[in-house]
């Protein structure tokens, strides 16, 4: 199909062998002379006011060498979202008030971990307890507890960005506990409602899951003798981090300084600065050592984001045929005390959604709303996976309603290549939804296996098929807004690939490794790639927005295109030729039509070094996530562009419920990506039986325990994530859509594939048994709820 | 109260002083220097912890360094030998069964450790032996496909040709389109183009 030598090929991760043999370092590996341990005093109280902070006896403790509080960040507020709408609304440590059970109020560095802990105990903090408030519908009433009482308008971190700003004021009084509201409302809804053939309205529901990256968050902090911080960090784009990092500490940019580690697993969870990274770098520059905190398991789990509880009403109404005429959509999101993402998700949900289905009127709103629970955060799909659960499976009920078969109804209103997004103007330059759409279908024996028939039947085990489609952005505008990336060619024609990505799993250093040597004409093992610095390395977008192969793979192409042209340029004065009628393959220029006259890449370095005043050839490329977009969409109205490319996927789950027990069990997911091109097939599939695992454990079993604001199950043992056991056969199929704007055609693959599956579960199970389930996760004893209400409980049918 | 040990790590001998209630894993980490073993969840529920003491996979968080003073323990730092990979390592690398990597040392010592005591082991016993290393990023589905890639080539099969050391064999995956878990029979299916 291609004839790429290194793109397109399923090529052994360069990143493996580090980490097979325990030699990959990540940030809680690191170790300095001198290094203290900081731990972090944390709320246990939902609401409190917060009214005397000791802690004399923690100082005088034995072998203590720092201690933090809200003393020393006072004023300081940090928050992922900070625009003029939302201001940042987090303390890094509590001054006067602490909002969720984990919040911060004090951190202590000392010699080793046991002391830290110890002195943790000796700090003695006085405090009232507030009326708390703990879930978004008890917040959205008028008498609930404010979890805010004031906002703190004045200067946005983006400012220096061109970011309209507001003048500083004095604290603005809250009325409500609206954390953020995202409406949009286009095309005639009264006409489209009142015209429809069928009109119907349900709602869903899906409790909080938990990141659960197999690392804990860790950093490091430690000071240089010119006053630069210095930070290995859990992370998922350094740049980002170094950015709010410089602005809480008031440093300029260039006296921050983030170090390569690898990260062990991120997905959303690590994007944020946490109070836990502030404290690292105060408690080094108050001990003058270097200090690592490493959270634990718990304190990963409640205090590092999680993903939304959230509330989907979805209201369709249909022509005969199936075709959407008007939809109406409200979300509501429990964004716990602090905004973290909220602004964003009721956002995205909007984001995520449109792009699958033609939608000709439409009314949007998403709410965030304020409560005690911990804080939320993005989480894969950030939003796709609740709206996309809500929608398919509503277009499910819509279907059985008309008798049009699903597939049939998904391929009638899905959106085409060449269409436009309402709101935003992004174009789908490519698009390979009902490629998609199909493939699942048909690899999935839809036809075949549908069995709605069985209903009725007296067998205890009944099979059944669903499906569902999603998308997802590539890349989006956030800071930094671009990617670059240098290419410094060695002696011998290999060369080293200075590019910020951080490698967190999704295998960026190998795929953006792949894309260099293609371009350059060089094998893989020629590559060396410098990655995940901010000193070494130029700016890079981050790996979130799922925007790292995209954006930063469209620069890595770029400085591997401009190093190609200085060789090419070289070896035409060297061989008195046009370069034109030169080609590079396989480390030599030759030209077109007679190889022998050729010259290895070696030789042109060398003569350029030597002939053209030492130029030793190095490559740059640069290259901006939306080209055409100011600095970032309207979360409030959805206005502006998002993104350039949209990946999508289709999935098909099969399952079989136990009627007696209730029990699903996941035979066999089939995903189809369309993630324009696979720059590494093994690596693509990786992603997707990553989401697949992951979107499962979420549909039928994960759910964060929160009573109260106390998370019930904050470790491994309680927080049931899937093991070995629970491994569905996948089929993990590629839609080559070939994205126009793309490195070799690819966009998006890394978070898509982990919203269709709940959808496709719902909709199986609803195939098999006949009961439909609203709300995430599904567990047995809701299947035998609606087993029962239906009158189809098999025990006592059996008895 | 603090303790003389001695710990064989690798075939290497240690004499360490240490508190009784330290954990083979602290001492490992912290006095050791071997990174290589994780710190999941400190509960001896995520695996990514696992040593081999007297040649069996175990949770090194649970593991008090004073109960495996004169015992034999083996790290994923032991592994490879003179440069080269073990297979199981190998196996890992060819088949992408490698991520985020955390889980990995311990994944591939649970391996090691069950394919030392069961060189053919059923795919239920796979599952089984595995169950307590939990993995985040891969769904388990290329790791199970390493794994019996390194069980054939324990027991004299190719599974798949050599990787060189370097990594530079442009050696494609060996990876179906329909990797089963062991639910379901594999069948190869061709990505739409």
């Amino acid at each position: 199909m291609s004839d790429y030598a290194v793109v397109g090929k399923p090529l052994p991760r360069v990143d493996a062998r580090d980490k097979v043999t325990g030699a990959a370092s990540y940030s809680a590996d690191v170790r300095l002379p001198g290094m203290l341990r900081g731990k972090v005093l944390r709320s246990p109280w939902p609401h409190a006011r917060i009214l005397h902070v000791d802690t004399s006896r923690a100082e005088r403790l034995k072998g203590v060498h720092a201690v933090v509080t809200g003393r020393d960040t006072a004023g300081l507020r940090v928050a992922f979202v900070d625009t003029p709408r939302y201001p940042a609304d987090e303390p890094p440590f509590a001054l006067d008030r602490v909002r969720y059970i984990g919040d911060e109020i004090a951190a202590v560095a000392a010699v080793d971990g046991e002391t830290a802990e110890e002195a943790l105990r000796l700090i003695r903090v006085d405090h009232e307890d507030l009326p708390a408030v703990f879930t978004a519908s008890g917040a959205l009433n008028p008498d609930a507890p404010l979890v805010h009482e004031f906002d703190y308008p004045g200067k946005t971190i983006w400012e220096d960005w061109g970011a309209r700003g507001r003048p500083e004021s004095e604290p603005v009084p809250r009325t409500d506990n609206i954390a953020a509201r995202t409406y949009v409302e286009f095309g005639d809804l009264d006409a489209g409602f009142g015209g429809a053939h069928h009109v119907r309205e349900d709602r869903f529901d899906v409790a909080p899951v938990a990141h659960a990256p197999l690392e804990p968050h860790a950093a490091v902090a430690f000071w240089d003798q010119g006053g630069k911080l210095n930070m290995h960090v859990s992370s998922m784009g350094i740049f980002y981090k170094r950015f709010v990092l410089s602005k809480a500490l008031g440093l300029p940019i260039s006296h921050v300084r983030i170090h390569k580690s690898y990260v062990g697993g991120a997905f959303g969870g690590k994007i944020d600065v946490f109070p836990y990274e502030i404290a690292a770098a105060l408690l080094s520059r108050k001990s003058g050592r270097p200090v690592l905190v490493e959270l634990s398991r718990e304190e990963s789990l409640t205090t590092t984001r999680m993903d939304f509880q959230a509330s989907v009403r979805v209201k369709t109404g249909v022509d005969r045929n199936g075709i959407i005429a008007a939809q109406d959509i409200q979300v509501v999101v429990d964004t716990g005390a602090y905004r973290g993402t909220g602004p964003v998700v009721v956002f995205l949900c909007y984001s995520y959604n449109i792009p699958v289905y033609r939608v000709p009127a439409l009314r949007y709103e998403g709410l965030a709303v304020y409560t005690n629970n911990p804080v939320k955060g993005p989480k894969r799909g950030h939003g796709a996976p609740f709206i996309r659960f809500a929608v398919d499976s509503h277009m499910d009920m819509l279907a059985e309603d008309l008798g049009i078969d699903m597939v049939e109804l998904m391929r009638r209103n899905a959106r085409d290549q060449g269409e436009v997004m309402p709101t935003s103007g992004d174009v789908l330059r490519s698009c390979g939804l009902k490629d998609s759409i199909e493939a699942a279908a048909r690899d999935g024996g839809w036809e075949a296996k549908r069995r709605r028939s069985v209903w009725t039947g007296s067998e205890r085990f009944k099979r059944g098929v669903g499906l569902s489609a999603c998308s997802m952005f590539s890349g989006s505008p956030y800071y930094p807004f671009a990617s670059a990336a240098v290419l410094k060619l060695a002696d011998d024609g290999g060369a080293t690939l200075f590019a910020g990505t951080v490698e967190m799993g999704q295998g960026s250093e190998t795929t953006l490794s792949q894309i260099a040597a293609e371009e350059l004409g060089v094998p893989l093992s020629d590559i060396r790639i410098v990655s995940g610095d901010t000193e070494l390395t130029p700016i890079e977008f981050g790996s979130f927005l799922s925007g790292g192969a995209f954006v930063t793979g469209k620069a890595v192409r770029l400085a591997a295109e401009d190093a190609r042209r200085q060789l090419l340029e070289m070896a035409a004065r060297l061989l008195e030729v046009d370069a034109r009628d030169l080609e590079a393959r396989d480390k030599r220029v030759s030209v077109k039509g007679a190889a022998h006259r050729s010259l290895s890449y070696g030789e042109i370095i060398a003569a350029s070094v030597k002939q053209a005043n030492g130029d030793p050839i190095i490559g740059k490329g640069y290259h901006k996530s939306v080209p055409d977009a100011g600095l970032h969409p309207s979360l409030s109205t959805a206005k502006g562009r998002w993104t350039e490319a949209y990946g999508f996927a289709s999935q098909l789950a099969e399952v079989e419920v136990d009627t007696w027990t209730g029990r699903v069990r996941v035979l066999r997911v089939v995903t189809y990506h369309d993630c324009g091109f696979p720059l590494n097939p093994q690596i693509v599939e990786g992603q997707i039986e990553g989401c697949v695992s992951m979107a499962l454990g979420q549909t039928l079993q994960e759910r964060v325990d929160l009573r109260e604001g106390q998370v019930f199950n904050p470790d491994f043992l309680t927080y049931r994530m899937p093991i070995t056991h629970d491994t569905p056969a996948m089929v993990s199929g590629m839609i080559h859509s070939h994205e126009p704007h793309g490195p070799f055609g690819a966009k998006e693959v890394g978070e898509g594939a982990v919203s269709g599956v709940m959808a496709a579960v719902a909709n199986a199970v609803y195939d098999a048994v006949g009961a439909r389930i609203t709300s995430l996760p599904i567990t047995p004893a809701k299947i035998l709820a609606a087993l029962a209400a239906a009158g189809r409980d098999g025990p006592r049918e059996r008895e | 109260m603090k303790h003389l040990i001695q710990l064989t790590v690798n075939g290497q001998t240690h004499d360490l002083v240490t508190r009784a209630e330290r954990t083979l894993l602290d001492v490992l980490r912290e006095d050791l220097g071997l990174t290589g073993s994780k710190r999941g969840c400190d509960l001896g529920a995520c695996g990514a912890c696992a040593v081999l003491l007297d040649g069996r996979p175990i949770s090194s968080c649970l593991t008090l360094a004073v109960e495996a003073s004169g015992r034999e323990i083996v790290t994923v730092e032991g592994l490879a030998q003179g440069g080269a990979l073990h297979v199981v390592q190998e196996a890992f690398v060819e088949h992408g069964a490698v991520q985020c990597g955390f889980c990995t040392p311990g994944m591939v010592i649970a391996v090691k450790g069950l394919l030392d005591e069961r060189p053919h082991p059923e795919d239920a016993e796979i599952l089984e032996a595995l169950s307590g290393n939990l993995c985040r990023c891969t769904g388990y589905v290329k790791i199970l496909d390493a794994v019996r890639t390194a069980i054939r080539r324990m027991s004299g099969g190719r599974g798949c040709e050599a990787l060189a050391a370097d990594g530079s064999d442009l050696r494609p995956s060996q990876a179906t389109r329909d990797r089963s878990g062991l639910a379901a029979p594999a069948t190869t299916r061709e990505s739409r183009a």
